[in-house]
């Protein structure tokens, strides 16, 4: 059975924190009829928004996981990924947008433009994602879309255009005029499922028809049919706006503006009917792997069903039944009892179960063809594999994934916790690339590692509600990192003589500071100095060396070790000899090359009233933080500031309780810089507690 | 190349100005340009300059967000960098960057006693004190006298040098000092204005209001690739 592609929609639906994404999907879900109860985020119903199907999220009121879910809307199939709002799961949201072809951007048509969303318009930007702009919340008091349009012009520069304008606002929100076809609209029935079309109120139609007008002429910049018609003075069709709107938003040039209220049962079916008159069909998005036998040149896909198959899997969940692995088919029809290749790791899979998803429960259906995101049972793989037809070697485009800025130690309670907590630790970690963990090798302590203190505040939570492991945890630990600031000389000799054979090995070069990457081993050695089977045992010996300064105990970076001179022993000289002499040579000049250290800095946006502006400013001050701007919008200001990680824990109750609860700051990795002298020693007597401690 | 010859390389030297800063204390100077010649950027260069000799520059915006600003002076860094062959960039843009301070302001919600009390808000918690000030965006109209009186007084006051940036239209004429007609309602407030125009496919920088500075008056080019000051000067007629 072959489907109309031109009829499929993979949409996301992204946001700030609390603009009400997931009130939004439920009332989607209750309209294209996949639910037949509408059921709120803090509900008091206790039973929680479909879509967040983890405990936690129903508890927290926030969506943590993406899950997908698939409905149908005027004859077309929409699969919707709902993405996590907050910046500390942004790796979330990077991997939706990597595998939709538009999205949705919710706003709240109070708070406007907020941090967070110009973070994930930065990711869709990235990855090229169409999108139409919803404004929730017109029911709210303070609630003014025209404002928040303004902002999607000046703060995201996107070429915003209004569809439609309210019937009244805040509380005396009543429905919508849509400028398109020139009605009124009112929703009624007990959850607006019955559209009134009425013709415009009187006072609101000399504004309604100069805003078509406006929505015409910006519309007609991407369509000779329409900029003929207005010229020629012609009947303008609804069909025209809505092919040139179309293709603006697909250009990305245009982002058409939906107003409504989620929570009011308010302009959702509207929203809907732009998802799919607006936003593409996978066949009209570009997309590319790459081919890793002609060095990894981009390959654009077919998305045609016959072809062989290439696929994404984007999203991995422990399910009662197993692994469920969320992927989407690019190319070809991945079909029960299909063979197809994970081409990280090289083994062959026979497809068994493929089943749909709806939040937590599912559909089994018979295949997944090009352009669709279903879900396979019982395959081992990680988040981000490729899957692919044997014979091909084509990999989806690697996903940025930042390294770890934070960790923490974790402690399992009991022997069940202890199981518990690596069975959990193995699924996050294949679940989520941002996510790690290792055992310290000294102390034996559990470390995990990620990206803020809220995103392992999450996991943690998880194991003890998942996966019934109650663990403690340490206090967070910043991921400090030790570099060199000039270059120092060495010549080493290792020799060792007690009896047996002994070792034998002198290594001569120099270390000096690199911007090229972490490590760059020179080999300069000529004459045999040093036989060239010792060279990679000098350069695993320099390597042993990075992984803890000698100092300070942090990973080492941006060196340059250069080797041009040495001696061995014809009986006495080995591997081991030269590994211990290159470990030796580098104690020797790591010192003298004038080591620091450097922190991670986390670029912090704080959006406060203005009257706090001073004393937000002022506690960004006391954390060393840097302030590079103050943005003045009126009634409320945005400052952006460069501080250190180290400085920022607990950060969330002090904002609170300086601006009275009004203002909400987002963090995010931004680089590492160097640790001032005064703060390098606390660092120093911090360690050396620490380690007299574990002694 | 190191940082010291930068400075002293600084082209605006070429146009004879014995005083780095161009502006005394307490001065007013305008770089004057129709849209989208490179107002900001020369402004930028010159802020950019006073932040290598360590001075620091509050970068007063009524046009753009706070990441686009801070993107001119990135980008123009950068290019300086590499005209000039410096090393160690970014170890020297993290040192300059703490001399800089955006501040960015609608323009319908611009007023002096509000930037007042932003500026004392960072002062007096010693967050920041700058030396020199950048508006870029104040509309120059007969209504902005008012304005340029009050902000000349805050900036007599705490001892700062301010710059801004003034919009001139295509059928503006100069009148008879050289100096075109937005600046007139506040001329005697400024101490030196900068002219931008299109020469063939170069941008010269003349100096209108030059103070003591000998004849012939010097002109400087902006590359309009690299939007950075040539450092070949080419003689006024």
């Amino acid at each position: 059975m072959k489907r109309d592609l031109t009829r499929i929609r993979n949409i996301g639906i992204s946001a700030h924190i609390d603009s009400g994404k997931t009130t939004l999907t439920e009332r989607i879900l209750f309209y294209t009829k996949r639910i037949h109860a509408i059921h709120e985020v803090k509900g008091k119903d206790g039973v929680g928004a479909t879509m967040d199907s983890m405990e936690l999220e129903k508890e927290r009121g926030i969506t943590i996981a993406s899950a997908a879910t698939y409905c149908e809307w005027s004859g077309h199939e929409v699969n919707i990924i709902d993405t996590p709002g907050h910046v500390d799961f942004t790796i979330e949201v990077e991997r939706s947008l990597r595998v939709l072809d538009g999205a949705v951007l919710v706003l709240c048509s109070v708070g406007g433009v907020q941090s967070q969303s110009i973070t994930v318009d930065q990711q869709m930007k990235r990855y090229q994602v169409p999108c139409i702009a919803f404004i929730n919340k017109c029911d709210r008091s303070g609630a003014n879309p025209s404002r928040v349009i303004e902002q999607l012009r000046t703060k995201l520069g996107h070429h915003a255009v209004a569809l439609q304008m309210p019937i009244g606002l805040e509380s005396d929100f009543q429905g919508i005029v849509d400028l398109v076809s020139m009605q009124a609209l009112y929703f009624d029935g007990p959850h607006g499922e019955d559209i009134r079309s009425e013709d415009i109120p009187e006072q609101l139609l000399a504004e309604a028809r100069q805003k078509r007008e406006e929505l015409i002429d910006q519309a007609s910049a991407f369509s000779d049919e329409l900029t003929d018609a207005i010229l020629e003075e012609k009947e303008i069709t609804t069909e025209m706006i809505i092919a040139a709107l179309r293709k603006g938003t697909l250009e990305r040039h245009m982002t058409p503006v939906i107003i409504g209220s989620a929570y009011k049962n308010k302009g959702v079916q509207l929203l809907l009917n732009a998802v799919a008159e607006l936003l593409p069909s996978p066949e009209e998005v570009k997309n590319t792997a790459l081919n890793l036998d002609e060095n990894e040149a981009p390959v654009t896909l077919s998305s045609n069903p016959e072809d062989p198959i290439v696929a994404l899997a984007f999203k991995l969940e422990d399910g009662a039944y197993g692994q469920l692995t969320y992927i989407r088919v690019y190319q070809g029809t991945i079909a029960k009892g299909t063979t197809i290749i994970n081409i990280r790791s090289g083994k062959k899979i026979k497809v068994g179960r493929l089943v749909r998803m709806h939040a937590d429960q599912m559909e089994d259906i018979e295949m997944i063809q090009a352009g669709y995101i279903g879900a396979l049972f019982g395959i081992e793989c990680a988040s981000g594999d490729t899957f692919v037809s044997p014979g091909l070697n084509l990999a989806m485009t690697s996903m940025y994934v930042p390294d770890p800025v934070i960790s923490l130690a974790i402690e399992p309670k009991d022997n069940k916790a202890q199981i518990n907590m690596s069975k959990a630790l193995q699924r996050f970690t294949k679940e989520d690339p941002t996510f790690r963990c290792h055992v310290d090798g000294e102390t034996n302590e559990t470390i995990i590692e990620g990206m803020g203190e809220l995103h392992l505040d999450v996991y943690v939570e998880r194991m003890r509600r998942e996966y019934d492991a109650e663990v403690t945890t340490g206090n967070p630990r910043v991921a400090y990192r030790e570099t060199i600031t000039q270059r120092a000389d060495f010549n080493y000799i290792h020799k060792k003589q007690t009896g047996g054979s002994g070792q034998y090995g002198r290594i001569a070069g120099y270390l000096e500071p690199t911007a090229e990457g972490d490590f760059i081993f020179d080999n300069q050695i000529t004459g045999g100095a040093i036989p060239t089977q010792y060279i990679p045992a000098c350069e695993k010996g320099f390597r042993q060396s990075l992984a803890k300064g000698p100092k300070l105990e942090f990973p080492i970076t941006g060196v340059k070790v250069a080797i041009n001179d040495g001696a061995y022993h014809a009986v006495d000289s080995s591997d081991m000899a030269f590994q211990a002499a290159a470990r030796g040579a580098f104690r020797e000049a790591y010192l003298r090359a004038k080591p620091v250290v450097h922190e991670p800095i986390m670029k912090v946006v704080i959006e406060s009233p203005t009257e706090f502006q001073g004393a937000v400013m002022g506690l960004l001050n006391q954390r060393r933080g840097m302030i590079v701007g103050a943005q003045d919008e009126g009634h409320m200001c945005v400052v952006e500031a460069q501080v250190p990680l180290g400085e920022m824990f607990g950060f969330s109750t002090v904002l609170r309780s300086a601006t009275q609860g009004k203002a909400q700051f987002t963090m995010e990795f931004a680089l590492y810089r160097q640790v001032p002298q005064s703060i390098a020693e606390k660092i120093a007597e911090d360690m050396a507690a620490k380690k007299k401690n574990a002694a | 190349m190191l940082k010291k010859d930068l400075i002293l390389r600084n082209p605006l030297r070429q146009m004879g100005y014995e005083n780095d800063d161009i502006l005394p204390e307490g001065g007013f100077g305008a770089v004057l340009a129709r849209a989208g010649v490179g107002k900001t950027a020369l402004l930028v260069q010159l802020a950019l300059n006073t932040m290598l000799r360590g001075k620091k520059v509050l970068h007063v915006s009524l046009l753009d967000p706070v990441n686009k600003v801070d993107l001119w002076y990135r980008e123009l860094f950068r290019r300086l960098a590499v005209q000039y062959q410096i090393g160690q960039i970014r170890t020297l843009w993290e040192d300059m960057l703490p001399l800089r301070f955006i501040m960015t302001f609608k323009v319908e919600g611009f007023s002096v006693p509000r930037l007042q009390e932003r500026l004392s808000d960072i002062m007096e918690q010693g967050i920041f004190s700058p030396d020199m000030i950048i508006i870029d965006g104040l509309i120059f109209d007969d209504t902005s006298k008012p304005v340029l009186d009050a902000l000349k007084e805050m900036v007599e006051k705490q001892g700062l040098r301010a710059w801004f940036t003034v919009n001139i239209h295509r059928q503006v004429k100069a009148d008879a000092d050289g100096l075109p007609k937005p600046l007139l309602p506040a001329d005697e407030l400024f101490d030196v204005a900068l002219l931008l125009v299109t020469e063939g496919n170069e941008m010269h920088i003349r100096d209108l209001k030059t103070g003591d500075i000998p004849s012939p008056r010097p002109v400087l080019i902006l590359d309009p690739a690299t939007m950075l000051i040539k450092e070949n000067v080419a003689v006024a007629s």
